[in-house]
């Protein structure tokens, strides 16, 4: 099979990048960015978290692997049979990283110098696994600390808190790096099944931005690349339903100011419908927070809430809430102002001044993204991942009106469907 | 990219940076001045006063409703600590004209909303306007107090209260609690005039293309203002203390955190910096390789070197039963450096990284802007290309010299409660 290249181009602001079905069955993206000394190269798979359960299309039975073995597996991948790929970035100058988030495992690497070398490092080892059970047991030591330092942070744990109250089932409520008894469960055979599966070309996707040409990453990923037979991969979630567990959720610890979660559980869904749905979201949630607002100023001047008061939208396969966020002592008072806006909005409507200038503002950050390396490498990945193209966001941007915020807004911004997640100062327990 | 630097007035330059490359326009205005506990809070407070409201934009709403009318163009106040310096400043950045849907003069607009709050502050009869200074001030408070929040950031703070103890250096950019509390509009727009009057001043702009008039505009405004610059000292090392000193603070954490604070009075800074990559800012550092990797004794192991006090910084993340162990065992490795002990591939990874990110130096507006400003404090300016020469004529006898130099002056601990 010959590889098929496109250009895609974003019709707003000219921007492009290539696409390559490669033969070997990944897809690449790549973006030349001239002037640029950097280069960024993620090579990244469909693989995260929440991918607990699984099968491929010859598979009988679904497996079922522990809590956190993403993340364990992408620690591991590090060490070839013979050393350590640190110490082959270490001879190019780049730097090496990767990181595991619910839905995504990711390798990287950034430099100026020797970005070929680089790229035949990454694409190496990422196909190459060498697991023991004496470097699995090895291991359990260093992310038992992971797991320990992640717990004393408390943006980390009101997330999880409130994921916890959200969902059921759905293993976004587990922590990436999972708990020191899970990844006990983990050995060197159950990785290979995990990389065996999830590993496979077809289910991956390299992005490359930066001081480089599509013609010299093509033709070291011809060099690299051994060509992966599609196996049907199908990941499965537990049936998770429309419903909240439980609407707060608070835990003491030895912090400096309080802090909330007040997240709204929405229906998933995914591909550009999740890309429209995002836009959406997050408009309301910026004009909740526009810090140019009636409700922000009086919130305030009230010092109900500070300047980190913020939201964001957290979505991915199976899952997708709208997250509000401050740094406050008067969380209740935060959720009975936005909960009390989105009333006002079902009938008032709207200000379509302020939708407008709202607009104006998510447009202008797509556009600082484009002119940062690593932003557009994560961009093109994060898309494809997604199911939709590099540009579309801002394409569809465009296409926004105030009534499909509003339609989001009253379809799901639900009380019912909320969770509040505080994190206390340790001795001030309500 | 053309990089220019013009002295406009005493004490005071503007640096041109054209890169076409970008998309978006960036300014910083830079205030250096001397850091003290008495002036901190009052200091960070009056440049926070000026991205709150200003003379043209009189309440924050108004502000914050023409700045994301503007594609959300970005102004910020920060205070930040350099040494035994205070760096103030404010800074702001925005999408190119050509991007502009509806054709505005986005950067014609920013930066007359720049100068307006630098220069047409929000205030009268010597006091910043009551209602938006108390919610800067508040803001200040809560981020105060959020310190804590960041249980690595905390760490490094105190191990820096302690270790430069009587120095300016021991002090936090924005103050404490108390000092932060006392400061009232007319204080805060005291230190606002004193800024003005007394700081080394640098402002410098990144952009895709020139913007007449913005050096003129510039000039023009500060040479309204009777100034007496102070000057400043950019480097002032630490004097080690007599005998190494141990603090601790106790927690309700799950890790621990250590701290070690080396002092060295060495002033060859680029050995220094390459000791500090061999021992712990790599995955093939001594530190990482040793500590973590091979004995298991901490989660991270990272050091930093700060030449403005002299100071190599090492922190942690370590269980508490381990901490004798990990100190142990990154001073052996500090002495293996001492020993001569540095291969050559240890010496090249070195060399490639600070090569590595010295090539990508110009890639983000913010870093072009930082590159020349750091040059300026450490005496002059010079490309990345300069200073990369600088680290290749570092030889392994000066990296042992280097090390040879530091001694141990004092270790912070944040202990986890020992239960029963």
């Amino acid at each position: 099979m010959m590889s098929e290249i496109s250009n895609i181009t974003s019709r707003q602001t000219g921007d492009s990048c290539v696409h390559v079905k490669h033969s070997s069955g990944l897809d690449i993206y790549i973006c030349e960015m001239p002037g640029f000394s950097s280069t960024v190269a993620l090579f990244g798979t469909k693989y995260g978290s929440v991918n607990t359960m699984f099968r491929q299309r010859d598979d009988e039975e679904m497996t079922v692997v522990p809590e956190g073995i993403a993340h364990f597996l992408e620690h591991k991948l590090f060490e070839n049979e013979d050393c350590k790929v640190f110490e082959l970035y270490a001879k190019t100058g780049a730097s090496g990283n990767a990181f595991t988030s619910f839905d995504k495992t990711v390798y990287l690497f950034k430099c100026s110098k020797n970005w070929q070398d680089s790229l035949r490092i990454l694409l190496d080892f990422v196909q190459k696994p060498y697991f023991t059970q004496e470097l699995v047991d090895k291991e359990m030591g260093i992310i038992g600390q992971e797991i320990r330092m992640t717990n004393d942070d408390p943006s980390w744990r009101v997330l999880f808190n409130m994921l916890s109250c959200m969902y059921r089932s759905h293993p976004v409520k587990i922590d990436i790096a999972g708990t020191e008894e899970s990844i006990s469960k983990i050995t060197a055979e159950l990785l290979y099944k995990c990389y065996d599966t999830f590993y496979n070309l077809n289910n991956m996707v390299l992005s490359v931005a930066g001081n480089i040409t599509a013609e010299q990453v093509l033709k070291i990923c011809d060099e690299l690349l051994i060509p992966c037979q599609d196996k049907g991969l199908e990941t499965v979630f537990p049936e998770e339903p429309d419903e909240i567990i439980q609407p707060e959720i608070r835990e003491a610890q030895p912090i400096g100011a309080q802090l909330f979660y007040y997240g709204f559980k929405c229906r998933d869904c995914s591909g550009e419908e999740r890309l429209r749905k995002t836009l959406a979201a997050s408009t309301a949630a910026s004009l909740i927070t526009d810090d140019a607002s009636e409700m922000y100023q009086d919130l305030l001047k009230k010092h109900i809430i500070n300047t980190t008061f913020d939201a964001e939208v957290f979505c991915g396969d199976g899952f997708f809430t709208v997250i509000f966020m401050c740094e406050s002592d008067y969380p209740e008072e935060v959720r009975s102002a936005v909960l009390a806006e989105i009333e006002r909005w079902k009938t008032e409507g709207i200000d379509e001044k302020a939708f407008q200038r709202i607009k104006k503002s998510t447009y202008g950050s797509l556009i600082r993204e484009l002119n940062n390396v690593d932003a557009v490498a994560n961009l093109m990945l994060s898309s494809h991942m997604d199911g939709v193209s590099p540009y579309d966001a801002i394409d569809m941007l465009s296409e926004l009106t105030s009534q499909d915020v509003l339609r989001f807004a009253e379809e799901e911004l639900r009380e019912d469907r909320a969770v509040l997640s505080i994190i206390e100062k340790e001795g001030e327990k309500q | 990219m053309r990089f220019q630097r013009t002295e406009i007035a005493e004490g005071i330059g503007f640096s041109s940076i054209i890169d076409e490359k970008f998309k978006t326009t960036s300014i910083a205005v830079r205030f250096i001045v001397p850091l003290s506990s008495e002036t901190s809070a009052a200091n960070a407070l009056g440049m926070a006063a000026l991205t709150t409201t200003s003379k043209a934009y009189p309440t924050p709403a108004l502000l914050n409703e023409k700045l994301s009318a503007l594609y959300g163009a970005g102004l910020t106040s920060f205070a930040r600590k350099r040494g035994d310096l205070q760096v103030l400043g404010v800074s702001a950045s925005w999408i190119c004209d050509r991007y502009a849907i509806d054709g505005e003069d986005i950067s014609g607009e920013m930066l007359s909303i720049v100068r307006g709050c630098l220069f047409e502050p929000d205030a009268e009869n010597g006091r910043f306007s009551d209602e938006p200074f108390a919610i800067t001030k508040t803001d200040l408070l809560d981020r105060i107090e959020a310190e804590l929040n960041n249980k690595r950031g905390y760490a490094l703070a105190k191990a820096a209260e302690n270790a430069f103890r009587g120095e300016p250096a021991a002090n936090s950019c924005y103050g404490n609690k108390e000092t932060a509390s006392a400061v009232t509009p007319e204080i805060a727009f005291s230190a606002y005039e004193n800024i003005l009057r007394t700081a080394q001043v640098e402002i410098t702009i990144v952009s895709p293309e020139e913007i007449p008039g913005a050096e003129a505009d510039f000039r023009r405004e500060l040479s309204a203002i009777d100034r007496s610059p102070v000057p400043v000292v950019f480097r002032s090392k630490s004097p080690i203390k007599a005998e190494p000193e141990t603090l601790s603070e106790e927690m309700d954490v799950n890790q621990c955190k250590m701290v070690m604070t080396m002092k060295s009075d060495s002033d060859d800074i680029y050995a220094m910096r390459m000791l500090s990559v061999i021992l712990g800012e790599l995955p093939v550092s001594k530190l990482f390789l040793n500590v973590r990797e091979k004995l298991s004794l901490c989660y991270y192991c990272a050091s930093g070197y700060s030449a403005t006090k002299g100071a190599l910084i090492i922190d942690s993340g370590v269980q508490r039963s381990n901490i004798g162990k990990a100190r142990e065992e990154i001073l052996r490795q500090i002495q293996l450096v001492c020993d001569g002990e540095i291969s050559d591939q240890e010496l090249e990874s070195a060399l490639l990284s600070r090569e590595d990110i010295l090539a990508s130096v110009g890639d983000t507006p913010a870093s072009w802007s930082s590159w020349y400003f750091e040059r300026l404090c450490e005496g002059g300016i010079s490309a990345p290309e300069d200073v990369l020469l600088d680290y290749k004529a570092v030889t392994k006898a000066r990296i042992v010299e280097a090390a040879r130099s530091l001694k141990l002056d004092s270790v912070w601990l944040m202990l986890d409660k020992e239960v029963g």
